[in-house]
């Protein structure tokens, strides 16, 4: 700067002064100063114990070896269509064992306080790789797995089948899943029958190239998060108090006189598994570059009948690593938070039939649970030509089979079609208005 | 018929074209879709509280809704209000 009259003050080390939000924030729980140098009750204030975490690792599953309890193969699969593992050598089939139950995810909502995170939805270390490399028991050879993509493999030489169920801090492992049941055969179907309605205008391309076989079985990483929130919402309503007309003919207006009201309210509330995207890149939802929206539209799930984690589940299917913790989606869960007081607000304030202005919102989380859960999702996607190279999805939620998709459209047609019709109105309005 | 009647039915055309267009497109591409949460997540709510005080009124307005009306766009956020430990709400 060369225009300042004294000497610039030095920088400020890090850590003082008021800072600035343009800054990168400190990761949640770091403080900047020895505790230990502190006066007591701050110290005391700062060396307390940080949210819970429930553990949801299971011990026996360590190995990375999945064996059935009869006898001991570990050539586990998912019986399609079923929430049931079966053994393919002794064929002994038993059921996982359900979250909410094992955990008690489902109780205690009303009684939330502070966060709760469970082992699988803690933060992800940046250190943390997504390859992994497990030493065979059966025949010592190295396996890898990369967590990216998939969370088995099979050793090449001794045919054992190895899965992720450590939880590594690579945010890989997440605390349940929840199987498919929808069956291929199901989803393909579901698919042509919804591009089957949406072919006129399609893109020829995608038409030409439409092969819903090819769709593609994906464990998709979300949150479920439980949450106990107050909500106040403050604006202005108003009541019709008078309607009556002026002027005659075609000058005859319509007037209305009101009463202005300030408006308050007040809610208390519990949500249960409200699922949000735990991988960035699927959380962003944006039409003009992404179909991610497609996919979001699926939710929601039944998350209840969530099994506790074991690999097996995975077994033939694609994954998805997740890449954001708690704090990350905390905004998120916040607006949609805000977004519930406002809809459950709604009804009370009907006596204003002119409508109210919400001005100012506050939300109030009293304690909230986070717990990291794959979902199955059918997944078809058609990049379509050209330098944007939209990729659109066709998806099927694999529990409820709720199908939504973006099926790209031929510009040209629609225009033409929109302008012909465009221009039929046209024409009998013209023929209205000269005939009178 | 006035010459005002009749501009109004000559916009029927482009009207009706941009429409069918934008109407299309969404059934399409659904670009308008995602997870409604407000409605599909389990909530429990105790009984919705308030206050209501009359403040003013408005004559001779020829605008059906109050002005800036959001009461059905929750989406839409307004001014966030932020407890600052101190324990009061939302200024009245």
């Amino acid at each position: 700067m060369s225009n300042t009259t004294g000497p610039t003050p030095p920088p400020l080390p890090p850590g003082i002064g008021p800072g600035s939000p343009q800054d990168v924030p400190p990761a949640p729980g770091r403080f900047p100063l020895d505790p230990a140098t502190l006066p007591g009750p701050i110290r005391d204030e700062i060396l307390a114990p940080d949210p819970v975490a429930i553990d949801t690792a299971a011990a026996e599953l360590k190995d990375g070896q999945n064996h059935c309890p009869k006898c001991g193969a570990t050539d586990i699969r998912q019986r399609p269509g079923t929430d049931v593992l079966i053994c393919l050598y002794c064929r002994n089939e038993w059921h996982g064992e359900g979250v909410e139950e094992a955990f008690g995810f489902g109780e205690g909502i009303d009684q939330l306080q502070g966060t709760v995170i469970s082992s699988g939805a803690k933060d992800i270390a940046a250190d943390a790789a997504s390859l992994m490399t497990f030493k065979c028991t059966g025949c010592g050879a190295e396996v890898t797995v990369n967590t990216q993509t998939s969370m088995t493999a099979r050793c090449h030489w001794c045919r054992h089948v190895f899965g992720v169920n450590e939880q590594v801090a690579n945010g890989a492992v997440p605390d349940a899943v929840l199987p498919f049941r929808i069956r291929k055969e199901d989803a393909v179907a579901r698919i042509r029958q919804f591009v089957d309605k949406r072919r006129l205008f399609a893109l020829k391309e995608f038409k030409d190239q439409f092969t819903p076989e090819n769709v593609v079985g994906v464990y998709l990483p979300y949150m479920i998060v439980d949450g106990k929130v107050s909500a106040d919402i403050a604006g202005q309503g108003e009541i019709k108090t008078r309607e009556y007309t002026k002027g005659t003919g075609d000058k005859k207006k319509t007037y209305y006189d009101a009463d202005i009201y300030q408006v308050d309210r007040r809610v208390d509330f519990t949500v249960d598994d409200l699922p949000l995207e735990s991988s960035s890149e699927r959380g962003k939802l944006d039409t003009s570059v992404n179909t991610n929206n497609i996919i979001n539209t699926i939710l929601p799930f039944d998350t209840k009948n969530a099994v506790k984690w074991n690999a097996s589940y995975l077994a033939g299917f694609n994954s998805e690593k997740r890449d954001s913790g708690v704090e990350q989606l905390r905004p998120r869960l916040e607006d949609q938070l805000l977004s519930i007081a406002r809809a459950q607000v709604q009804k009370s304030v009907s006596r204003f039939d002119r409508g109210v202005r919400w001005e100012q919102e506050n939300l109030d989380v009293h304690g909230t649970r986070w717990v990291a859960m794959y979902l199955p999702v059918w997944l078809y996607s058609y990049q379509q030509p050209g330098p944007k190279g939209l990729i659109h999805y066709i998806a099927v939620n694999g529990r409820t089979g709720e199908t939504m998709g973006s099926v790209p459209v031929q510009q040209w047609k629609l225009l033409l079609a929109a302008l012909t019709a465009g221009t039929f109105i046209e024409v009998i309005v013209l023929f209205i208005i000269g005939s009178q | 018929m006035s010459s005002d009647g009749g501009f109004w039915l000559l916009a029927l055309g482009p009207v009706g074209a941009t429409g069918l267009y934008w109407a299309l497109h969404r059934y399409y591409r659904n670009t308008d879709k995602s997870h409604a949460f407000e409605h599909e997540t389990t909530v429990e709510a105790k009984p919705v509280t308030g206050s209501e005080k009359k403040i003013g009124e408005v004559t001779g307005t020829r605008a059906t809704r109050i002005d800036g009306d959001n009461v059905s766009a929750y989406r839409q956020r307004v001014e966030r209000v932020r407890d600052d430990g101190s324990g009061d709400g939302p200024p009245s």
